[in-house]
């Protein structure tokens, strides 16, 4: 899972795609998580910082991170890696 | 170290539109607790969903109710209006506030008697009388509201039988302005009907007409209306006395005056826009008092409202089963409150507001009731914080005709429960369990 590079992201929670024209808002923690996702973060490794900084449970937060990938993915904000990856 | 507070990650597409002219609220409204006994602990005992009743808001709206009819008119008189909520406490708060009952149906007549109302203070409504029915109405002296020409042979038929005298009215159905006309029920004004339906209970010998009643519809937005209502009725009554020198007890407006739920596809909030009692008051009381009716012979006004005096009373309480997200990427939430428990979110966008502190980020929402239908929604289209599953949620304004017009669909019906006006909870209606089906049920099979 990538973010697609017309993705620009403000400090402030600002998300512009530049090629469709969308503007988006995130939350906070929201854009935390776009952060690792920029940084190519798999979830076991993003799980580990958030459970470990954050006062939320395992199963909590991987309801939700799926469900904002889901929503990423919705939005073309990011694009499906390679879809051979599980070879 | 402390950890930092966890919020759900969000993020949602800004749309270029029609700015909202009000505003985004500043504050999410949560409702905690009811008469100062919290949600969580009403769910702890009685379960959910649950429906729950407060006193002290009942009474609280029938005093203000009573105010702004009996500061206009002299001689005032409430009837409740039983298929609004005809559970025996909620009926019993209204009688011992003074309430005569106002009943469509024979089942209703006769709760209103194991209630220990008198026949007498009884208003029998509707459109479906059978001989029966009439019967027990003529032995306990109510007051039959006629609705159309077969009823009103069937009743001279009866009071021939019976030997005795009917004390009835008529219902009166025209035009205030409000439509469609609901002229399905009762006698026409403009076409004259009801003037010949009056011709001829006055020629009858054992039929006493001794009022004149009107309903012209449900949720009123126009108080307007009302005092058209009540001058066509006060032409009539003037017109029965003219030509018979007799002069009608009482005038009935019926009910349906607006409650502060908003409807479907209003762009104003209903607390907004809803006229107050004062105004349907000024209206209706105002007309009679300055019709052709002289002083000493004002009639007594009857009112019938229910809507407007039960809603803010009744809440539901419910629990958020799941959060989920359609394949077009929009929140749904499931609760475990569905249509079956809800007849009203059929036509109001009722409002729905957490228990606790929620997030302060919201979303557009659709809520689903629990039931596997596809009708099943609560909500098309709300603003919600986001909540988790488990999260208490307070359905508010609720109290009429949920509670009657429910279905037995698919689960059972919840505990109803009554806060007194000194904060006890009492359960008025059990839930119901596989007993309560067995009993009606029998099988030929086994």
């Amino acid at each position: 899972m990538k973010i697609t590079e017309e993705i620009k992201i403000s400090d402030n929670g600002f998300v512009f795609n530049s090629k469709t024209g969308d503007s988006f808002n995130v939350n906070p923690f929201g854009l935390e998580l776009l952060k690792y996702i920029a940084e190519d973060k798999d979830f076991d490794s993003i799980k580990d910082e958030i459970l470990g900084k954050y006062d939320v449970d395992s199963l909590t937060l991987e309801k939700d991170f799926y469900e904002f990938c889901a929503l990423l993915k919705h939005h073309q904000i990011v694009a499906q890696g390679d879809p051979m990856e599980f070879k | 170290m402390s950890k930092l507070a966890y919020e759900k990650p969000v993020i949602s597409k800004i749309t270029a539109g029609v700015p909202n002219k009000f505003g985004l609220p500043v504050k999410q409204k949560i409702i905690s607790e009811i008469d100062g006994i919290p949600v969580s602990e009403l769910i702890k005992d009685y379960g959910s969903p649950v429906f729950v009743i407060s006193e002290k808001t009942v009474r609280g709206t029938f005093a203000e109710a009573r105010q702004a009819f009996e500061t206009r008119y002299p001689k005032v008189q409430f009837a409740w209006s039983y298929k609004t909520n005809y559970l025996d406490a909620v009926c019993s708060i209204f009688h011992s506030e003074g309430s005569w009952a106002e009943v469509v149906s024979g089942f209703e007549f006769e709760k209103a008697l194991l209630l220990g109302v008198n026949g007498s203070n009884i208003i029998f409504n509707g459109p479906e009388k059978s001989e029966e029915d009439l019967t027990l109405a003529i032995n306990h002296d109510a007051c039959i509201h006629i609705d159309h020409f077969d009823e009103l042979y069937l009743l001279i038929e009866t009071t021939r039988k019976l030997d005795k005298k009917a004390r009835v009215a008529i219902r009166v159905n025209l035009d205030a302005g409000i439509y469609p006309i609901w002229d399905r029920f009762g006698f026409n004004y403009e076409n004259g009907e009801a003037w010949n339906a009056i011709n001829r209970i006055m020629l009858a010998e054992n039929l006493d007409l001794i009022g004149l009643h009107t309903h012209i519809g449900t949720y009123i937005m126009a108080s307007s209306a009302y005092a058209v209502a009540a001058t066509k009725l006060s032409n009539l009554f003037m017109a029965t006395y003219r030509k018979f020198d007799h002069w009608i007890k009482y005038i009935d407006l019926g009910g349906g005056f607006a409650s502060k739920n908003t409807l479907k596809g209003a762009y104003m909030p209903g607390a907004e826009t809803c006229p107050s009692f004062d105004e349907y008051a000024e209206a209706i009381s105002n007309a009679i008092i300055s019709s052709e009716i002289p002083h000493e012979n004002l009639p007594v006004l009857f009112l019938e409202t229910g809507r407007a005096l039960i809603d803010d009373a009744g809440y539901l309480l419910t629990t958020v089963l799941a959060n989920k997200r359609s394949n077009s990427g929009r929140r749904t939430m499931v609760i475990d409150a569905g249509v079956n428990l809800l007849f009203t979110s059929f036509w109001y966008n009722l409002g729905i507001y957490p228990a606790k502190e929620a997030s302060d980020y919201s979303e557009e929402t659709t809520i689903y009731g629990p039931l596997c239908m596809n009708i099943d929604v609560i909500r098309e289209a709300i603003n919600f914080p986001h909540v988790q599953t488990g999260d208490r949620l307070v359905i508010e304004r609720v109290g009429a005709y949920n509670m009657t017009q429910w279905m037995q669909f698919i689960t059972y019906r919840p505990n109803v429960v009554l806060i007194d006006s000194e904060g006890k909870t009492h359960v008025i209606r059990k839930k119901e369990d596989i007993e309560t089906f067995k009993s009606f049920e029998s099988n030929p099979k086994k």
